[in-house]
């Protein structure tokens, strides 16, 4: 079994969606248990990838392909997974803020977040305030994460947060932000618990708010 | 003895006039066109609108763009949206895309700009960057139709009066520079980045023939430039950084980009441009090594946000490199002494140092105030030992 889930992790690694597929398929005609290959396969290789990402040793192109692969793995294993959330670490509510119509960081950080085990609602770019509390309390969100690229459009994260604790949702979620000109003093100025720099920093964020 | 304003700018590029303030715009000092339209309502002249008031009024120094060749990256595009101007950057094709209007809603319309790219588009602020929805090459077949609108020799890609023009650029006491394209940033503009950054894996032929097209247009067409006009700098345009670094791997940059790079600006050193630029957001660190090796030597803009700092890379590089912009405008954004604390702290040393114009790190934003900014100028001129501006 080991065999199965460290080629199955080397394949996640580097992005070889293919080979994941033909791996698992392989381990689950072996009778390796799909939990087993969800963890102990997919997961320590899309972990792998992140710890490289941090290391300056692989750069975005490597984190999209590697994602695709774990992807395509779990595809292949929900048949035959019983509980298809056992895998969920956290519910994350996820949106680039009102006046930004900003995508491509917002996405990146949904997939690390995906392939790391949470459960991502992405509500897009241009999010209101209100639509933020919404789905916070329609997803009973455990974070909600915030994006922006610009200094005008930076300065309605607090409008979101005030959203929330009118909405008495704030004591049930943490708030992560992120983007060009954030800041960790702006996060502590706005009194988000969480703030990262990039995908990869932002997984290890949602684990630190959730106290995994 | 008096100079040119093209020697000026020259002797600043080889480090013969430190502690010169040089105030290079357009491009390297510009503004969002909302911040200007702000700045009247905040009392500024109404006349400041016009480029070329503004140049007096802040007594900037003029670098005339070749922007009539169409090579590089233009961004002075425009579009009425709702009353409002959507200004949009768009690579060098001929013939550009007809625009078409495919939706609206309340607050925003969905549309097909010249550069073939479909958006979305805010009607009360169609200045900010838009959510780009699809872009015009997919894959092979489509990249074939394309590329046919990046031909050199196409005769719309040129000023219709060849030696009018000529005539016209050669005889201008003020230095010029030519836009000469992007390996990266035109590859985003045509596939969409997350395309792209899959496309390095998934085909990286397709993104090999569509640099060498870049390849050739570049240098076909800097060649029958150079033989005419005298061209002092060169700008290549690439964003291809985020916050905390590239956006691909240096391993990838050397494979796809640096051989390419070279053609071109071997071409360029060949004719005496030995002044090239590249403008790319984000964090510069890792690719600013690269570039060099490239033959770029000049960078802008250098932002805060993403860990640039001037003052490091001239300590680390010395007289390698030339830098413009990195005046963090969040410091404009928060007051006078912010402002001063910023300015201080660099600017003295950098222009002490040559090779440096100064600017904020990137387009002037419109929640800078018009007082602030004023600030700002003056600031910079008390370093440059220059006298106010007149209220």
């Amino acid at each position: 079994m080991e065999g199965y889930l460290n080629a199955i992790s080397r394949a996640v690694e580097r992005g070889d969606d293919k080979q994941v597929v033909k791996i698992v398929e392989e381990a689950l005609a072996s009778r390796v248990p799909p939990l087993d290959i969800l963890e102990g396969g997919l997961v320590p290789g899309i972990q792998a990838l992140g710890k490289l990402f941090k290391d300056g040793q692989v750069y975005l192109p490597e984190i999209l392909i590697s994602c695709r692969a774990m992807d395509r793995g779990v595809e292949e294993l929900k048949p035959y997974l019983a509980d298809t959330n056992i895998h969920n670490k956290g519910t994350v509510v996820l949106g680039t803020v009102q006046g930004d119509l900003h995508d491509i960081g917002k996405k990146l950080v949904r997939l690390m977040l995906e392939c790391n085990g949470f459960s991502v609602k992405d509500l897009g770019v241009d999010v209101s305030a209100d639509s933020f509390a919404h789905a916070a309390r329609q997803h009973s969100a455990n974070i909600v994460g915030m994006s922006t690229l610009l200094t005008i459009t930076m300065t309605y994260m607090p409008k979101v947060i005030k959203a929330l604790e009118q909405a008495r949702l704030r004591h049930k979620v943490k708030i992560m932000i992120g983007g060009a000109p954030v800041t960790r003093e702006f996060a502590d100025e706005i009194a988000a618990e969480g703030f990262a720099e990039d995908c990869v920093s932002a997984v290890d964020e949602a684990m630190r708010l959730m106290r995994l | 003895m008096s100079i040119s304003n093209r020697e000026r700018f020259l002797a600043i590029c080889r480090f013969e006039r430190r502690g010169d303030l040089c105030l290079l715009t357009p491009y390297i000092n510009d503004f969002w066109p909302e911040t200007l339209e702000l700045w009247v309502k905040q009392g500024a002249p109404k006349e400041i609108l016009d480029s070329r008031f503004r140049r007096a009024y802040f007594q900037f120094d003029h670098i005339r763009i070749l922007r009539e060749i169409k090579l590089g990256i233009y961004s002075d595009r425009k579009l009425d949206i709702g009353g409002a101007a959507y200004v949009y950057e768009i690579p060098p094709i001929v013939p550009l895309y007809q625009p078409k209007l495919i939706s609206e809603d309340e607050h925003t319309v969905t549309l097909i700009n010249e550069g073939g790219q479909k958006v979305r588009v805010f009607k009360d602020s169609p200045q900010k960057m838009p959510l780009f929805l699809d872009h015009p090459v997919k894959d092979r077949a489509s990249w074939e139709e394309y590329k046919k609108r990046l031909e050199p020799d196409t005769p719309e890609r040129w000023p219709s009066d060849w030696d009018a023009y000529v005539q016209k650029m050669n005889s201008r006491d003020e230095p010029t520079m030519l836009n000469v394209g992007s390996f990266f940033g035109f590859l985003r503009e045509w596939t969409g980045l997350e395309s792209l950054l899959y496309m390095f894996y998934d085909d990286p032929h397709l993104i090999e023939d569509m640099m060498d097209q870049i390849c050739h247009l570049e240098t076909e067409s800097i060649k029958r430039v150079v033989k005419d006009i005298r061209v002092d700098s060169a700008m290549f345009w690439e964003d291809m950084a985020f916050k905390t670094g590239p956006l691909i791997s240096p391993d990838m940059f050397r494979k796809f980009m640096m051989p390419r790079y070279r053609k071109v600006t071997d071409m360029l050193r060949s004719s005496g441009v030995d002044v090239v630029f590249v403008d790319s957001d984000g964090n510069l660190n890792e690719l600013i090594p690269l570039w060099i090796e490239c033959g770029i030597n000049s960078f802008w803009p250098l932002e805060c946000a993403a860990a640039n700092d001037a003052v490091a890379l001239r300590k680390k590089y010395g007289q390698y490199i030339i830098l413009g912009g990195n005046i963090d405008k969040r410091a404009l954004l928060k007051g006078k002494n912010a402002i001063r604390q910023e300015t201080m702290s660099k600017v003295p040393f950098l222009l002490e140092s040559g090779g440096f114009f100064p600017s904020v790190d990137h387009l002037v934003p419109p929640d800078v105030t018009w007082e602030n900014y004023r600030y700002f100028i003056n600031a910079l001129r008390e370093v440059g030992g220059l006298e106010k501006l007149p209220e």
